[in-house]
């Protein structure tokens, strides 16, 4: 039978037709996809990734909640100028505790993976509630309100921090249980600021073999620089 | 009123005056721009004429395809270019002759294939299938382009986007209500062969710029870090 | 296909096809257009001027932009296809909707599911995975909703009159499967609260599954839902059959099959494996022969009926929307070549390839399936076919005008963010080429302006027509069974 009579066979029964199109267009997510969700090695965390604390931890969710990523990405690729403007490329190991990951596909700004350390708290704090009293040309929208909530608005930090537990990040108890104190007299814009201090803040200070995965996270070695906007990214400022 | 215009097509270059030789042109040959003028007389001239399409070749495409990048040429070495974020650009010399004759051969290139393929197309839709025709086509419709082109003279992206943008929509209209006056077919069928060469003309200007970016990334053109 | 048409109730109401649910699914689908273009503009005006969101959150470019996305793809684009499918199944099989109130729960479900949903994005419910940014209790409704509207349309299917399955319910149906198979794959996550989960899946992994999702959304919702619309209404236009019959079901079976492997060219040069990404780009590029074989298929179906253009203005659209339709899938397999993506990658060069595709083609073949289905719905002639014949030139100028101020855009950016000076430093700085783009942003602005006119045009066009309408119901053939 050719091939025309075989389809007439087919589209003559819808169950067949259902079934085929459920198998023909599975079988690239079964070869391309399924891999990768049981490669463990995509998201073995490198050994100066942890665990997000709580303040990140809600810092993150705000900036997923400010929809920041639709126009900031997360994810330095290993080309020589994206090296020079942002610093050491993006591995899959940081992204291990990402859920979602936050890549991001368009750079209306500019990337933010290594933006941990480059400018001080306060320049965070001036430029989330007005960008252009830092940055005269930016056209990046005002946070105000971020500086008048507290952070732990929303979900309880200890459901958010348990939940991930359960999806694999190592969480003490101990953790958990503090967490509500962590975030005691903190606003919205400290936690965000928090977690984007955070990013790549490691690679920032020492390179990816200096850190250790037992290093403190304290944001007081980072390096503050109080340059204000004029560094905003420009050639000079990616050491 | 054509007939005898057309006869007078045969005049001695020895003996007439200047103004004698002006009235006494086959309308075709100026017609490309009395299309910006009169585009509905321009169309309907040409839907009665036949010209050649070697004449129309050396006469009308090569010169409209030299315009622009001597626009280029000069602007770009009295100013340099300017992409909005930095000084101007300036290029040495030798490279502006390589871009402007780049230029002129992807124009070239561009009008000659746009009249090839409104040719391959003409048989589907019934059109006249002279490439005669097709190339005073592309002539008249990209006339408002090349017009346009004056911006390079100060190639500042954003100027020349400015002026060409309106241009190529203008064009894009001469496209739709010309063609099938041109082609001696129903405005409907025009309409779909039409749609069909903007299709492809999109396509090509977007592998253009594909191929543009490639090359850069391959290593010629301006200096990337990748 | 004969048809007869009768006033009310000369048929038995169980003879009629059921197309009222069809009508509420049309004329909501250009409300969210209204709704979904307007979110658009403004935050293209944002862009241009950051400051008009007053400090207000709901107006903030990061939420409004996600409702813009979100109201365009699945409020205009989901409630136009659900309509169409509604519409086209029940004509193609000779029987009436199976299960229509089901049809009804579909109808009014996924519209206040989107209504509730665009509202939480606005309020901040964002579950950060682009095109699913809708927090878990909507993905469980959109998942409920899309059962039953797989129910309803494979329920009609399997009462069928006619043996062969026509080609746009191929189309439709792969549109349902497959969106459900990612849908449910890609929202897995865990709750913390209404508001707020955490996906299953983590870092490159949650990647690589987001943009499986991602594109074949694109994929069978924008491109093979949208085929199906134009496998069923330009033959019926066109009043003449498909030109090849052959060639739909090589472009059906191989666009089905290869589609679903060029999500990871949304990853090129990320941190997920290189076959991947390599495996990536060739299906891309493979992509380009099933895609092009249906527009060849489309464009030479309607080249020869175009007498019919004279007394159908909505024709018009549909083969304008071929040759956008041409232009976004050779662009996008283009886009996904590594040293092409190198430079277009995060730029607006990706958005302007979105819009050639979203208002090019599926907005543009929308638009020219309502003008020639309200019309019939409401058993009316179209209010005005002058206006009609506006908005045409309104989105073809709109379009051309967006796709070129985002080529500009896109490729400085790529160029100027890459370049560097002769003793290789950069040569600009990131926030000089972000203050260059202001000239493209308000030319895309001004663009958005002229294609929005054109919808203001269609959702009066449409709404005195709809004033003028008379009841109309429209009975199956009579064909005796298989």
């Amino acid at each position: 039978m050719d091939g025309v009579g075989l389809h007439k066979r087919l589209e003559a029964n819808s169950g067949l037709l259902i079934f085929g199109i459920l198998l023909v267009s599975a079988i690239g997510g079964l070869v391309q996809v399924l891999p990768s969700i049981f490669q463990d090695s995509l998201v073995a965390p490198t050994a100066q990734t942890t665990p997000y604390d709580p303040s990140e931890l809600i810092g993150r969710d705000i900036y997923i909640r400010e929809g920041c990523g639709v126009c900031h990405s997360q994810q330095v690729r290993p080309l020589l100028a994206e090296i020079k403007r942002y610093g050491p490329y993006s591995r899959a190991g940081e992204s291990a505790y990402d859920r979602p990951f936050l890549w991001g596909s368009k750079r209306t700004g500019p990337d933010l993976h290594r933006i941990g350390g480059r400018y001080s708290d306060e320049w965070h704090r001036l430029h989330l509630i007005d960008p252009r009293s830092v940055v005269p040309n930016s056209i990046m929208p005002a946070y105000p309100w971020l500086a008048e909530r507290p952070a732990n608005r929303g979900p309880d930090v200890r459901r958010r921090m348990r939940a991930l537990q359960a999806l694999g990040h190592p969480y003490s108890e101990a953790e958990i249980a503090a967490a509500p104190a962590a975030l005691a007299g903190l606003m919205e814009i400290d936690a965000l600021i928090a977690y984007l201090q955070g990013l790549g803040a490691t690679l920032n200070a020492g390179g990816f073999d200096q850190a250790s995965r037992t290093a403190p996270s304290t944001r007081e070695q980072r390096p503050h620089s109080a340059d204000g906007g004029d560094a905003h990214f420009a050639p000079e400022a990616a050491g | 009123m054509a007939g005898p215009l057309r006869q007078g097509n045969c005049y001695h270059p020895g003996k007439a005056t200047l103004t004698q030789r002006l009235m006494s042109m086959h309308p075709f040959q100026w017609f490309p721009f009395r299309s910006l003028l009169n585009p509905t007389a321009a169309f309907a001239e040409l839907s009665n004429a036949h010209p050649d399409p070697t004449r129309m070749f050396f006469r009308r495409i090569l010169w409209l395809a030299l315009a622009p990048p001597a626009f280029v040429f000069v602007g770009s070495s009295l100013f340099g270019w300017r992409l909005g974020a930095a000084e101007p650009l300036r290029l040495p010399g030798d490279v502006l002759t390589l871009i402007g004759i780049g230029y002129f051969l992807a124009l070239t290139f561009g009008f000659v294939s746009t009249a090839v393929l409104s040719r391959w197309m003409a048989s589907t839709y019934g059109a006249r299938d002279q490439l005669g025709v097709h190339f005073a086509l592309v002539t008249i419709v990209a006339m408002p382009i090349v017009i346009a082109s004056v911006c390079h003279l100060f190639p500042h992206v954003f100027i020349n986007m400015l002026a060409l943008i309106p241009a190529l929509l203008w064009s894009l209209y001469l496209l739709y209500k010309g063609l099938p006056v041109a082609l001696g077919i129903e405005p409907e069928r025009g309409m779909l062969m039409a749609s069909a060469l903007v299709g492809c003309l999109l396509v090509g200007a977007v592998g253009l710029l594909g191929l543009t970016v490639a090359l850069w990334t391959n290593g010629v053109g301006p200096t990337i870090g990748i | 296909m004969a048809v007869e048409q009768a006033a009310g109730r000369a048929l038995r109401p169980a003879g009629v096809y059921h197309d009222r649910a069809v009508t509420a699914l049309v004329l909501c689908s250009v409300v969210w257009a209204l709704l979904g273009m307007l979110a658009g503009l403004y935050v293209a005006a944002e862009l241009v001027w950051p400051e008009i969101d007053f400090g207000r959150e709901w107006l903030s470019y990061g939420r409004l932009r996600t409702l813009h996305t979100n109201a365009v793809i699945f409020g205009f684009g989901v409630s136009a296809l659900m309509g169409t499918a509604f519409y086209s199944v029940q004509r193609t099989c000779h029987v009436p909707l199976f299960a229509p109130r089901l049809a009804w729960f579909c109808c009014i479900g996924w519209q206040l599911g989107m209504l509730a949903g665009g509202l939480s994005l606005l309020a901040g419910w964002n579950a950060g995975k682009e095109y699913a940014e809708l927090e878990w209790p909507f993905d469980i409704a959109i998942a409920v909703v899309w059962v039953c509207f797989a129910v309803v349309f494979f329920g009609t299917i399997a009462k069928r009159r006619i043996q062969p399955i026509y080609v746009s319910n191929w189309f439709y149906g792969a549109l349902i499967i497959v969106i459900a198979m990612l849908h449910i794959v890609n929202s897995l996550a865990v709750p913390v609260g209404l508001s707020k989960s955490y996906s299953l899946f983590a870092g490159a992994q949650d990647a690589i599954v987001q943009w499986w999702y991602g594109h074949n959304a694109v994929g069978f919702l924008l491109t093979g839902g949208f085929l199906g619309m134009l496998y069923y209404f330009l033959p019926k236009h066109a009043d003449r059959p498909i030109w090849s019959y052959r060639l739909s079901i090589v472009a059906f079976w191989s666009f089905t099959y290869a589609y679903i492997w060029a999500g990871p060219h949304h990853l090129h040069y990320n941190a997920i494996p290189e076959w991947v990404q390599s495996l990536g780009m060739v299906m891309s590029l493979v992509l380009l022969a099933p895609s092009w074989a249906t527009m060849v298929n489309g464009v030479m179906t309607v080249a020869g009926a175009w007498e019919k253009l004279k007394t159908d203005p909505a024709l018009k659209f549909i083969v304008l929307s071929l040759a956008f339709y041409g232009l976004a899938t050779f662009e996008g397999p283009m886009m996904s070549i590594k040293s092409v993506n190198v430079v277009s990658h995060f730029t607006d060069w990706t958005i302007g390839h979105v819009h050639s595709g979203a208002l090019g083609w599926n907005a543009m073949i929308t638009f020219g399936t309502f003008y020639f289905l309200v019309p019939r719905l409401m058993g009316a002639p179209l209010h005005s076919v002058r206006l009609a014949n506006i908005h045409f030139w309104l989105a073809l100028a709109g379009t051309m005008l967006y796709i070129l101020a985002m080529w500009g855009a896109g490729v400085s950016q790529g160029l100027l963010w890459l370049s560097l000076d002769e003793i290789g430093e950069l040569s600009f700085s990131f926030k000089d080429i972000m203050a260059s783009m202001a000239p493209y942003y308000a030319l895309r602005l001004a663009a958005g302006l002229i294609f929005f006119a054109g919808v203001l045009l269609l959702a009066f066009n449409l709404f005195m027509t709809v004033k003028g309408r008379r009841t109309i119901a429209v009975a199956p053939p009579k064909t005796t069974g298989f």
